[in-house]
C-alpha cells in the first residue's frame, strides 16, 4: 500500500519577539517526507539563527540520503557558538515517513514525539546512540494507516508555568490532551492548530517561549476535483465535463454557467436554497453525481482568502470549520480532506464579467486559481491544474 | 406562482441577497406562502442586465434592493389580483 503523508504545523512566537527561535522545515524527496523541527537556544534573532541553520541542513542532507551521524556533526561544527553559554546549541526532531510506510526518526533533546495510532499514544521502539558527546533516540518502525505524529517544542509541555501552572502543562497532559482533543478526520494542520490554542490559552495568550506543534498524519490518497467556469470554447464543454465527472472521489462545481453545463450532461437538476450562511457568499447547491455546487469567482475568492489565513504559521483559527457557507464547505474538502487536488479552469469570459466595477473578470478567477493551488500545495497536497 | 432570483457572481454583487430579503417579507406580509415559492438560482443566462429573476415564467431584468419592491408589486401582486 501506498501511503499519503500529510504535514502541519504551527508557531507561536513567545512574547514580544518579531522572529520565532523554533523552526520546521518539510521537504518532499524522492518518495519520502521528511519535517525537521529545530528550537535554538535562547529566543529571538540568535534562537531564529541557530534553529534556521539546524534546520535547513538536517532536511537537506537528510534528504540528499547522508547519514545522521554525518548531519550531527555539520551542525556541530557549522552552527556559531553562543558568546553567553560557550555553546551553540539547538535541539531538534526529524522524522522521515516514506510512501511505503517505512519510519525513521531521530529525537535530540526536544520533547518526546507523540504518536498516536487509533487515537491512542502508541509506544514506539527507541535505539539510544551517541553522537559526538550528544544522545540521540533513533526510531525506526512501520507506519500504519491513520498514525498521527506529534512533534513540539519545549514552549508546550512548558506552557503556564508561573501564570496558569506552577510546573507548566507538562507531557503527560500533553498526551493527555492530544488523545482527548483526536478526531480521526482532523488534518495535520488541524491537530496541530487546536493543540498549539491550547498552549496558548495557558500562556494567557502571552507565550513565555516559542510554542511550535509540527505534525505528520499517515493518510490513504482522497481526491477532491472542481470544475471552476465553461471552457472558452463551448464545443469542449461536454469533454470537460466528462473529465470532470470521472475523476474519483469529492466533486465541487463552481459557477453559475458551469453548474449549467454539469447539469445538462448529467441530466439532474440543480437544487438550490435561499440560506446564506453569510451574505457575503451567495447560497450553495445541491445536484445528484456531484458533492456541491457553489457560485464561482467570489465563493472561491473567500476559500483564497481562508487559504491565505491557514498557512500562515501563527494561525490556530479553527472557526471555519464550523460554517456552512459555500466558501467554508469548499475549504473543508480541500484543507482537511483532500490529499489530491483537480482543478479543471474553464476560460471563458462572461461578457458581464468584464465591467470594471465588478471584481469579477478572468485574471481574477486566474489568480484565485494561482494563489489557491500554491497554498495547498505549501499544505503538502498534490495539485495538479488544467485550463480549458 | 414560482420566482427565482438570480445568485450568480455579478447579480450576487448587484444585490441579489437584499432582493431575497425584500421578495421574503413582502411574502410574509402578504401572507403568500402557498401561493409564491421563492427560488435561488445560479445563473439565469442574463448576466449583463442583473440582477435578473425569473416571475412567473417570465424573466424580468434590472431588479434592484431600491426596486424591488415596485416589481413586487407590478409582477406578483397584480397578476395574483391584490392590488
Amino acid at each position: 500500500m501506498r501511503y499519503f503523508i500529510e504535514t502541519g504545523y504551527v508557531s507561536l512566537n513567545k512574547k514580544g519577539e518579531e522572529l520565532c527561535g523554533d523552526r520546521v522545515e518539510i521537504i518532499y524527496h524522492d518518495g519520502t517526507m521528511t519535517t525537521v523541527l529545530a528550537d535554538g537556544m535562547g529566543s529571538g534573532v540568535k534562537a531564529n539563527i541557530l534553529s534556521t541553520l539546524t534546520a535547513k541542513i538536517i532536511s537537506t542532507m537528510m534528504a540528499s540520503g547522508l547519514k545522521i551521524e554525518d548531519c550531527v556533526d555539520t551542525i556541530v561544527q557549522t552552527l556559531p557558538i553562543c558568546k553567553q553559554r560557550q555553546v551553540a546549541y539547538s535541539t531538534f526532531t526529524i522524522l522521515q515517513i516514506g510512501v511505503m510506510g517505512d519510519a525513521y526518526m531521530v529525537q535530540f533533546d526536544n520533547p518526546l514525539c507523540v504518536l498516536l495510532r487509533n487515537g491512542k499514544p502508541y509506544e514506539y521502539p527507541v535505539e539510544v546512540n551517541v553522537v559526538e558527546g550528544k544522545t540521540l533516540y533513533e526510531t525506526r518502525m512501520q507506519v500504519e494507516l491513520g498514525d498521527v505524529f506529534v512533534m513540539f517544542s519545549d514552549g508546550v509541555p512548558h506552557a503556564g508555568i508561573g501564570i496558569t501552572m506552577s510546573l507548566g502543562w507538562q507531557q503527560e497532559n500533553v498526551v493527555k490532551e492530544l488523545v482527548s482533543q483526536y478526531s480521526p478526520t482532523d488534518s495535520a494542520k488541524s491537530t496541530a492548530a487546536k493543540l498549539a490554542e491550547v498552549a496558548n490559552a495557558l500562556y494567557l495568550g502571552d507565550p513565555g517561549d516559542d510554542t511550535t506543534v509540527a505534525v505528520m498524519k499517515v493518510r490513504e490518497k482522497q481526491t477532491v476535483s472542481i470544475m471552476f467556469g465553461p471552457p472558452s470554447n463551448p464545443e469542449e464543454d461536454i469533454a470537460v465535463a466528462d473529465k470532470f465527472l470521472h475523476t474519483d472521489g469529492i466533486k465541487i462545481v463552481s459557477g453559475g454557467t458551469t453548474s449549467k453545463i454539469v447539469s445538462r450532461r448529467l441530466g439532474q437538476e440543480i437544487r438550490t436554497c435561499l440560506d446564506y450562511a453569510d451574505p457575503k457568499i451567495p447560497p450553495v447547491g445541491m445536484m445528484d453525481g456531484v458533492d456541491l455546487v457553489t457560485e464561482g469567482v467570489l465563493t472561491l475568492g473567500h476559500v483564497m482568502e481562508l487559504s491565505n489565513m491557514i498557512v500562515s504559521q501563527d494561525n490556530t483559527d479553527l472557526s471555519w470549520l464550523q460554517k456552512k457557507d459555500g466558501a467554508s464547505l469548499i475549504a473543508k474538502y480541500l484543507f482537511e480532506y483532500a490529499t489530491d487536488v483537480n482543478f479543471f479552469v474553464g476560460r471563458a469570459m462572461n461578457p458581464a464579467h468584464q465591467n470594471p466595477n465588478l471584481p469579477l473578470d478572468l485574471s481574477i478567477k486566474l489568480k484565485v486559481v494561482e494563489v489557491l493551488s500554491k497554498n495547498l500545495e505549501l499544505m503538502g497536497k498534490r495539485v495538479n491544474v488544467e485550463y480549458h | 406562482m414560482e420566482i427565482y432570483v438570480c445568485v450568480g457572481s455579478s447579480c450576487h454583487l448587484k444585490g441579489s441577497y437584499n432582493i431575497i430579503h425584500v421578495f421574503q417579507e413582502l411574502i410574509d406580509q402578504f401572507n403568500l406562502k402557498d401561493q409564491v415559492e421563492l427560488k435561488a438560482s445560479f445563473c439565469l443566462g442574463r448576466c449583463t442586465d442583473g440582477v435578473a429573476t425569473k416571475i412567473n415564467g417570465e424573466f424580468v431584468d434590472h431588479v434592484s434592493p431600491e426596486n424591488a419592491v415596485e416589481v413586487f408589486h407590478e409582477h406578483v401582486l397584480k397578476p395574483l389580483g391584490m392590488e
